[in-house]
């Protein structure tokens, strides 16, 4: 059987995950110290989990350093990599869409968008066919607004409390995110058979929850 | 932009150092051999073709052409692939003389990377092209010969998965109410979303028949169900198409060693949009991208006004280096050493031993910088001085 590799965001996501695949029948090691350790070994199952910033999934997983990896699909959206995407999780559910102040309008002249999501936000605004200058943003998005950085933001909602406090309103919703099972196109073909049998029974166990 | 520093090259170029050149050399020379044994000619073409004609028949995106203008005002482009270009020259001159036409070639194509611009732009690319056959024997021939090169070249492990441009579209077609349902669904499958898949059935607003078929049409193909199954995805028109596909693999399964190499699967597709027939890519452990790919083109000479099957392969030489196990023989180098006066006597001893095809290199004692460094990138050295020759 060859080995696997795959790569995991971590944090939340991260135990989510890995407690799907426990319940999914994987025979994995139940207690894991993830929080110094690059790389986790799961000997029965002949696996090896990465541990890598979310951001940083899809880069494994393209280069083939990884043969799977589990992605949000906002990463996906926002860097187009060359990945297989084979299987949505259904965990860490949210959406991406743009907030402001209540009651404002977009600028006419020179509208401004913070962002940490440059490329999902400039196809959202070309596509409704308006012109604005993106301001890419690491975090604390929501502050651009309330100093007057930006008229709209484009960020991440899971229940709406982060806008809420910083007295945001949402605006339009752009589209649904949730974590996705993405493979390597060379390790889908070249270790076909495990990465089959290992999906197979990943969503055997996902129908079971 | 910052400045440019004196060491950087144009974005996406790269640098073939001794080893990487003598590695692409032996990849070429056994290639070559190999190639013309099975009976193709090899060609070259310009580096630069006109934008009109070229630039706009390759299936290479617009944006990824490195565009010039000569000083008529034309628009250039360096050339992105080589199908293109050769498919001009079968079309003008040479499928007239020779018919079916069996051409390769061993070239640079230029692609600008939008993304990380480390990627290369600028990469060797090594290609079969069958012109002039519209049978199953010619799409078999390629395929055979993708693989039996790469084992030539020594790919230990690799997989070849075929699929089918007409079958792929005649399910679509048959399971969607216009065009614009079925080429959203298709570029989902080029990017192999099959997440995007699923999600576009529903909202297409199909019957549930339609999305059961497509469904199961998925499923089919990632399980590698036998060809025989997707007779009933298709109307009774369209079975030729899997008639071909199926003598496609009687041919492989009698020609090709190892069976086991190739797979079917129908959700294969490509941006390439000129792919009418079969279509295939190659990987191989060792890289994360596919090391090659082909399929069956007729479409493309149609923009010549040609009416010709054709059909044939390419293999990115920059990633088969990543899979390949360094292959070059280590050649015995012998450095020469002398001192004034000695001139003569050294370069006898030199002569002497190149007759005999080792690699020697004369070099005046004086003019090295640091002896011990340059010594170590020899095998043998020997001093010409005024004790006579010392090794």
């Amino acid at each position: 059987m060859n080995e696997l590799t795959i790569a995991m965001p971590k944090g939340r996501i991260f135990e989510e995950a890995y407690q799907m695949f426990i319940d999914a029948g994987f025979d994995l090691p139940s207690e894991i110290d993830d929080s110094r350790k690059l790389i986790v070994e799961a000997p029965n199952e002949r696996i090896q989990f990465i541990l890598a910033k979310p951001m940083d999934v899809p880069v494994y997983v393209e280069h083939g350093v990884a043969d799977i990896g589990i992605a949000g699909k906002d990463v996906l959206l926002e860097q187009h990599r060359d990945v297989h995407e084979l299987l949505d999780l259904h965990i860490s559910n949210c959406y991406i869409a743009t907030a402001g102040l209540p009651n404002t309008q977009m600028d006419d002249i020179a509208p401004r968008v913070a962002t940490k999501y440059p490329t999902i936000a400039t196809n959202f605004y070309k596509e409704k066919g308006e012109q604005v200058e993106i301001i890419e943003l690491n975090g604390s998005i929501e502050l651009a607004p309330m100093i007057g950085l930006a008229d709209r933001i484009v960020d991440i909602v899971s229940t709406g409390q982060t806008l809420k406090e910083n007295g945001l309103v949402e605006y339009e919703k752009i589209v649904d995110i949730s974590s996705r099972l993405i493979v390597n196109p060379v390790s889908y073909r070249v270790k076909n058979e495990r990465i089959r049998q290992f999906v197979a029974q990943l969503k055997n166990g996902m129908n079971k929850r | 932009m910052s400045k440019i520093q004196m060491f950087e090259k144009p974005l996406g170029m790269r640098d073939s150092f001794p080893k990487v050149f003598e590695q692409k050399e032996y990849i070429r020379s056994t290639a070559r051999d190999f190639i013309r044994n099975k009976g193709y000619d090899f060609i070259k073409t310009p580096s630069v073709e006109y934008f009109e004609t070229i630039g706009k028949a390759s299936a290479i995106d617009e944006s990824s052409l490195f565009k010039l203008v000569d000083n008529q005002g034309e628009m250039l482009v360096l050339r992105p692939d080589m199908t293109t270009p050769i498919a001009r020259i079968a079309a003008s001159k040479l499928l007239k003389e020779k018919n079916p036409l069996r051409l390769a070639y061993f070239a640079n194509v230029f692609r600008a990377q939008q993304q990380e611009g480390g990627r290369p732009a600028e990469f060797e690319q090594l290609g079969l092209e069958l012109i002039g056959d519209f049978s199953a024997y010619g799409d078999s021939e390629i395929v055979n010969a993708a693989a039996e090169l790469l084992k030539a070249l020594g790919v230990e492990s690799f997989r070849i998965t075929i699929g089918h441009a007409g079958i792929l579209t005649a399910i679509l077609e048959n399971n969607t109410n216009n065009q614009e349902q079925v080429s959203a669904l298709r570029q989902l499958l080029v990017e192999k979303n099959f997440v995007g898949f699923e999600e576009m059935l529903e909202e297409l607003q199909l019957t549930e028949e339609q999305k059961g078929q497509l469904t199961r049409m998925v499923e089919s193909s990632i399980e590698a169900s036998p060809l025989q199954n997707f007779r009933t995805f298709l109307t009774d028109e369209q079975q030729v198409l899997l008639d071909h596909v199926e003598t496609l693999q009687k041919l492989l399964n009698v020609q090709l060693s190892d069976p086991l190499l190739i797979s079917f699967d129908f959700t294969l597709a490509s941006h390439m949009s000129y792919y009418t027939g079969m279509l295939f890519e190659i990987h191989a452990a060792g890289s994360g991208f596919p090391i090659g790919s082909g399929g069956r083109y007729d479409e493309l000479f149609r923009l010549f006004d040609e009416e010709v099957g054709a059909t044939g392969f390419g293999i990115r030489v920059d990633r088969l280096l990543e899979v390949l196990p360094d292959k070059t023989v280590k050649e015995k180098h012998t450095l020469i050493l002398f001192e004034e006066g000695f001139y003569q006597k050294s370069n006898e001893l030199a002569e002497e031993r190149r007759s005999k095809s080792e690699r020697v290199t004369l070099q005046y004692a004086a003019s090295v910088l640091d002896l011990d460094v340059f010594k170590q990138n020899f095998d043998e050295v020997i001093m010409v001085s005024e004790g006579g020759s010392l090794t």
